[in-house]
């Protein structure tokens, strides 16, 4: 099954900004670890440093005893890490179908798929993220929300053991978050642990075992997600007080959220 | 189904016993091959090579040095021919194919020019002389070789775009980020493209170094040789199987006309058709043509490049 990621006092440098300061957190076997923040707080450039898109400038990340900055990126999804870009990277002239099948050829198993299995591999997981209807358009035909599933899939397509999760919920309407949280919920159950990157409060709330708080770089955070939201760090640089007030009001007998 | 059709009946050419069309349809099935080669980098991979025609250079050489050592036999020059491009183009790809997109393109060019210049001062080369080869009596060997080499050329375009190798070059092409997160090996499988890519052009030199009869510098490094087969796979389409063969066929029998009807400014009207198909065409006509595309994908295409 899957290793345990650790991140090890990461820092990345952009000439003279520091986009990531001594960041830390582990992430056991199995779980569902969200990470969220202001804007700008360096949480997609995390995802890189993870996903080994970045070497970091300081610390490191390792999983399953290997150190991601020593490996190169097309290897980092055979150690079984995969990811979804926020900027979605479809590649544009291949079907849906294809997309997906390409994953399937290289990602984890893919040196023991042929090519008509990781096509029949490409056919389930488009049913399992509702994307089946659409299988045989070019992927630069799919709207906003269909191309967040496509990243999914394609994705899942690696047989990833970690997989990050960039927004891939931003557009969606709200029994569409309810289908996705459904899905990664689905794929947490099959052991796959899950770090997710989201600013729906609600949908990261109700999945998170545990939150990792970014602010400007620095974790300001971390813990079970009632705990971290009651902080005051956490409140004053992100969620606001309105929210805090909203949540109260809400656990104690109200139905608005 | 067609383009085999089409190929099965050009082995009949040589039956004719017509020098002239013997010697059109074997210049043909050249280009057709130089541009299938042209069209696994540049079509399928998306690097767009000006370079290619050092591959044929290297082809026509091989025929040439293997004809100075009294080995005056096409069958043995073809393999060679492709074996030693590939070496060079893997040897030249690793550190020019980490470059990516428009600098590869201009890496390309100088090494076309710095080859000529390089073959043109090495004696045993022949120099600036050039090299004459003996040819067999039985001269349509030739046109077999020539069409034996196109007919590989396909068959290998239309295996690699059913197999993984095809997807990950494609991929590739789409989004060089995004295949490289999916697990592929980008700069390996760019070198790889580049080497099977050299292959062709170097298969139909050979044979056309035995064809000619004479070789040097300027004819082996033509610098329409570098420009014709890419031409062709824009008019065929790139990135498909058939469309260089398409775009070979028609670009010769545009040529041609031009050349027949109007002697003195033949080249001219052909730059004007270089950018006509350009501009009107620039996913090639097996996209009109092809199930995606249609009149319709023909207009938006149009309109989607501001003509």
């Amino acid at each position: 099954m899957s290793g345990s990621l650790s991140v090890r006092d990461v820092g990345m440098r952009f000439g003279g900004l520091a986009a990531l300061d001594g960041v830390s957190f582990d992430v056991a076997p199995g779980a569902i670890v969200g990470l969220i923040g202001p804007n700008g707080s360096g949480k997609t450039t995390l995802m890189n440093v993870i996903s080994g898109v970045y070497k970091p400038s300081a610390g490191s990340v390792e999983y399953a005893g290997r150190r991601i900055a020593d490996v190169p990126t097309y290897e980092v999804c055979k150690l079984g890490i995969a990811r979804t870009f926020q900027i979605v990277k479809p590649f544009a002239g291949l079907t849906v179908l294809e997309n997906v099948a390409v994953g399937a050829m290289y990602g984890r198993e893919g040196k023991r798929r042929a090519t008509a299995a990781s096509f029949e591999r490409a056919r389930e997981l488009l049913d399992i993220v509702g994307l089946a209807r659409v299988s045989a358009r070019p992927a630069s035909d799919l709207t906003i929300p269909d191309r967040k599933r496509l990243e999914v899939a394609k994705a899942l397509a690696l047989d990833p053991e970690v997989l990050l999760l960039d927004e891939v919920m931003a557009g969606l309407n709200a029994s569409e978050v309810h289908e996705a949280l459904g899905l990664l919920r689905a794929v947490n159950a099959r052991g796959v642990t899950l770090i997710v990157v989201e600013h729906l409060m609600k949908a990261i709330m109700s999945i998170s075992q545990s939150l990792v708080v970014l602010a400007e770089g620095k974790k300001i955070a971390e813990g079970p997600p009632e705990e971290v939201t009651a902080s005051p760090a956490v409140i004053q640089a992100y969620l606001g007080a309105r929210y805090t007030e909203r949540r109260k009001r809400s656990r104690n007998g109200g139905e608005t959220a | 189904m067609v383009c085999c059709i089409t190929l099965l009946v050009l082995l009949g050419v040589p039956l004719l016993h017509n020098g002239y069309y013997e010697n059109l349809f074997r210049g043909i099935l050249m280009f057709a091959a130089m541009a299938l080669g042209w069209n696994i980098i540049g079509g399928y991979t998306g690097y767009v090579s000006f370079g290619n025609v050092v591959f044929f250079g290297i082809g026509t050489y091989v025929s040439g040095v293997l004809s100075l050592h009294g080995i005056q036999n096409v069958w043995i020059a073809i393999p060679c021919a492709a074996v030693i491009a590939a070496v060079f183009a893997a040897i030249l790809g690793v550190p020019i194919l980490r470059l990516r997109g428009h600098y590869f393109g201009i890496a390309t060019l100088g090494i076309a020019l710095a080859t000529q210049e390089i073959v043109a001062n090495i004696e045993p080369l022949g120099g600036g002389t050039g090299i004459t080869l003996q040819q067999a009596a039985w001269f349509s060997q030739y046109y077999y070789a020539m069409w034996l080499v196109c007919a590989l050329s396909l068959l290998a375009t239309w295996l690699i775009a059913r197999s993984k190798l095809g997807y990950a070059l494609v991929a590739i092409r789409e989004n060089e980020d995004a295949a490289s997160v999916l697990g592929i090996n980008t700069t390996a499988y760019k070198v790889g493209a580049w080497a099977i890519s050299a292959t062709m052009p170097a298969a139909a030199g050979a044979v056309f170094a035995f064809s000619n009869g004479y070789i040097d510098p300027s004819v082996g490094f033509d610098v329409d040789y570098n420009v014709f087969p890419i031409v062709m796979v824009i008019l065929g389409g790139m990135g498909t199987v058939a469309g260089p063969v398409v775009g070979a066929f028609l670009l010769t029998a545009i040529n041609e006309t031009l050349w027949n009807r109007y002697p003195q400014v033949h080249t001219l009207f052909f730059g004007v058709a270089i950018v006509l198909v350009v501009l009107f065409l620039p996913r090639g006509l097996l996209y009109v043509f092809g199930r995606s595309g249609g009149w319709r994908g023909f207009l938006k295409s149009l309109t989607a490049y501001r003509v």
